[in-house]
């Protein structure tokens, strides 16, 4: 009895070990918590770049469509003959260079959208700070290209910038320096990326023009702090898609500032 | 090690903090011991009284002595593990108080009334299953029998609330509704708002069938080893029967187990995309290639388990020739299926690979390949139960030509329906392609239930080549239960990462966010060992749990002649 004892505890352990061992032979990936990204006067363009691709990586989340060869364009490889890109970019549109066409990709990337591909790429210098942005760029740069970003790129004002949940100009002063003028909340917040407001704006979510025609003053307010409290008829399917961030993003003054100056919107 | 009590006992005193530490091993590594070990108890005992109920409710209505008997084994398997279940559910609420203090006050104040309710269940369940197993000789026979059964029932009925609000908790963790926000106060949330959150049917449906699957192997260990064991014929043969029925209940549940995963994998991609791409093709891309290799494993060794069952009985051997063309289709349909596709990979990794996607591999990585391997290999499974199951017999009703000649048509239209649209989604948008695999699981499953269907008309009165000789069975056929064993559990352990995992660095997705040292999600390679240590303790205990079994009762292998006449008494 002890010869089969030995036999099963061997076939259970060695079952274990092997299924243990593909495991550890594998690519080892580790999920990371987004970390401060602190850059200083002096970065040369190599640590840009190293710290670019980690953020491409981790928080900026690129690497959930880029790459995939479905729902967006490849970056890193080849993408239909024209090369990766850092050999692409500075090609793509007439005057521009790589570093400026990248940038505005990033900042408004309904400007640039490649061919066969549909418009989902949200902001992302509303989703990462400057730091992270331009280093993102100097990492895309360097995939095939020379990296020409360097730390005056960066704006002065950025450097306390840290995590996502803050970047954007938000925060506990709020959007805009703290301003309450609602347009420049509205225009810090990147309101118009998705609505349209007095013929400016997108109209991937409902118009704002006469938005006060159908909602009062506190409705909107109620509508800012918890985007999913009413969902606009023939909208449902785009439910969840606003951030429900910008209550804790804005001051109390620039709520009220702009739920009025919405609601005056007749 | 006084120094390690001290940091323990500190660690347990200190509720001002968000987080507490555990000596030597870690936090993390205590909450997910605890954590995983409860809950392989759990899916045993939730698992194993689903196929006591149906096994008696066979023996009462088919007469049958032996299916009593064996309900009766598995339901004092149940009564130690019944309680190796609580201790260890006492061990993970006592580690999440002193360790995980923040998403623990987070979550009781979401769902402490479900919390009550769940303990007040949880007496409910245990007292159900004392009287079930001692009352099983009192009320044995006649209309009694009949109210035992459906206390069986009842154990059922209260082991699935418990698991519905267990899991509750665990899915508002995934997919918290969406009107839910970091400044949400915890205590307004509504609980059945948070309850009926999106995953929590998929979740409660598969693991339904998961326990099962996972009951069924474990019992089929449990008597691969009583037959190693056996002294006498009558034993092994009894043994050997309860390893088949452990591992055809296994087996069977496993092949709808992959369909309720897609619900849930779809849940999870319509809640969040993020999410479902983090768990697809972000860091945990090549979990699912590990977890190919642990299916094909599966697959392969219920269908050698069978092959070589199918040498103790007469008559198989004139199917013995096309088990190498069905061993033909498994293995190329693992190799597609664990085919890598949307790796995450840096830029060096995919400049080694010539791409994103590898130039000719890839073709096979997508799900246009996988779902056709995966629905070619149950399909192939299947084959290999309708031969098992037709060896010993030959069908004498006149339509039994017309009749195989059907199956085998039925099998070939599946088959291509499985084929034709696994290439057609090649060029066709995603979307599209998405919706084929329903096309091709309906083929399957119609597949499934039709034939078996004819199969059983067919069999009405067929000539017996001979009967079963059970026990006469190679000691290899057991090992391989307990390898089949071993792979559900650490297969589970795998999923449960998965799920887990996918939330990264919140304990409540985008709501409570961890801020402890262990944020960080881990790799496979630490995943796996955990896995493994997990799997350890738990078939450690299992292993104690069912020599006390042995302690407590005398085998319950019913000889041969108390067969014939034990079972006219039943039922009457």
């Amino acid at each position: 009895m002890w010869a089969t004892n030995l036999k099963v505890v061997g076939i259970v352990l060695g079952t274990l070990a092997l299924y243990t061992l593909i495991a550890n032979k594998i690519p080892q990936v580790q999920s990371e918590v987004p970390q401060t990204l602190t850059l200083g006067a002096n970065v040369t363009p190599e640590q840009l770049a190293a710290a670019g691709e980690k953020v491409f990586n981790g928080i900026g989340g690129c690497t959930t469509c880029h790459g995939l060869g479905t729902r967006a364009p490849n970056l890193l490889t080849d993408e239909q003959g024209a090369g990766t890109i850092g050999a692409r970019c500075g090609k793509r549109e007439a005057g521009k260079s790589c570093k400026q066409y990248l940038y505005e990709s990033l900042d408004n990337p309904k400007a640039y959208i490649v061919a066969g591909y549909q418009p989902i790429m949200p902001v992302m210098t509303k989703q990462l700070s400057p730091q992270q942005i331009w280093a993102v760029i100097a990492f895309l740069e360097s995939q095939g290209g020379a990296v020409d970003v360097t730390a005056s790129d960066i704006p002065a004002t950025s450097s306390t910038s840290t995590t996502s949940t803050t970047a954007g100009g938000g925060g506990s002063g709020g959007f805009a320096g703290g301003s309450t003028d609602p347009k420049a909340i509205i225009a810090a917040a990147g309101c118009l990326v998705c609505h349209k407001l007095d013929g400016q704006g997108q109209v991937i979510a409902p118009d704002l023009t006469h938005v006060g025609s159908r909602r009062n003053a506190e409705s909107i307010r109620k509508k800012i702090l918890d985007p999913m409290s009413s969902i606009a008829k023939g909208y449902e399917k785009l439910a969840g898609i606003m951030p429900k961030t910008f209550g804790t993003m804005m001051s109390a003054a620039q709520l009220e500032a702009l739920a009025q100056f919405l609601a005056a919107h007749k | 090690m006084t120094q390690h009590l001290v940091l323990a006992l500190q660690a347990a005193a200190d509720t001002t903090r968000a987080y507490g530490e555990f000596p030597l091993i870690g936090a993390r590594a205590a909450v997910w011991i605890a954590a995983e070990v409860h809950l392989m108890f759990a899916a045993f005992v939730l698992g194993v009284p689903m196929f006591a109920v149906v096994a008696e409710a066979i023996g009462i209505v088919g007469k049958d002595a032996r299916y009593d008997r064996l309900a009766k084994e598995f339901t004092r398997l149940l009564l130690v593990a019944y309680s190796a279940t609580a201790i260890w559910g006492a061990v993970l609420v006592f580690i999440l108080a002193t360790l995980w203090m923040k998403p623990w006050a987070y979550l009781t104040a979401v769902f402490a009334p479900s919390m009550w309710l769940y303990v007040a269940l949880f007496f409910c369940e245990s007292f159900t299953l004392y009287l079930y197993y001692y009352g099983w000789d009192r009320w044995k026979y006649g209309r009694p029998k009949w109210g035992h059964w459906g206390l069986g029932l009842l154990l059922n009925l209260w082991g699935t609330i418990v698991m519905f609000i267990a899991n509750s908790w665990l899915t508002y963790m995934m997919t918290p509704p969406r009107d839910i926000t970091p400044t949400t106060d915890p205590a307004t949330i509504k609980l059945w708002h948070a309850i009926a959150n999106a995953t929590w049917m998929p979740i409660n449906v598969h693991r339904l069938i998961a326990n099962v699957v996972f009951g069924g192997a474990i019992v089929a260990a449990y008597a691969s080893y009583r037959f190693l064991a056996a002294k006498t014929d009558a034993e092994r043969a009894h043994y050997d029967w309860m390893g088949y029925v452990g591992n055809f209940i296994a087996m069977s549940a496993l092949i709808v187990l992959p369909f309720a995963g897609y619900w849930l994998g779809r849940e999870i991609y319509q809640y969040d995309q993020s999410m479902g791409i983090t768990m697809m093709g972000g860091f945990m891309s090549w979990l699912w290639v590990i977890q190919a290799f642990l299916i094909a494993v599966l697959f392969l060794t219920g269908n050698y388990y069978l092959w070589i069952g199918m040498g103790r009985i007469p008559g198989a051997e004139r199917f013995r020739p096309y088990t190498k063309w069905l061993l033909v289709v498994l293995v190329l349909g693992a190799i597609v299926w664990g085919t890598p596709h949307t790796m995450i990979a840096d830029s060096k990794e995919l400049a080694a690979m010539g791409g994103s996607h590898h130039p000719f591999l890839g073709a096979l990585g997508v799900m246009s390949a996988k779902n056709t391997a995966v629905n070619l290999m149950i399909l192939t499974t299947f084959l290999s139960f309708l031969m098992y199951r037709r060896a010993n017999t030959r069908p004498v009703v006149p339509w039994a030509r017309t009749g195989t000649i059907i199956q085998g048509a039925m099998f070939a239209v599946a088959a291509a329906v499985v084929l034709f649209y696994g290439i057609r989604g090649y060029f066709v948008e995603a979307i599209v392609r998405i919706g084929f695999s329903v096309y091709q699981v309906l083929a399957v499953l119609s597949c499934i239930v039709f034939v078996t269907l004819i199969d059983i008309l067919m069999a009405r009165g067929a000539q017996s080549l001979g009967a079963i000789q059970w026990g006469k069975m190679p000691p290899r056929s057991q090992y391989a239960l307990f390898i089949l064993a071993v792979t559900f559990t650490w297969l589970m352990g795998l999923m449960g990462f998965a799920r887990s995992g996918i939330r990264q660095y919140w304990h409540v997705w985008q709501v409570v966010q961890d801020t402890s040292k262990y944020a960080a999600t881990p790799a496979l390679g630490y995943a796996s060992k955990m896995i493994s240590l997990c799997v350890l303790i738990f078939l450690t205990l299992v292993a104690f749990v069912f020599w006390l079994g042995g302690l407590a009762e005398k085998s319950t292998f019913v000889a041969p002649a108390e067969r014939e006449g034990g079972g006219r008494r039943v039922g009457h």
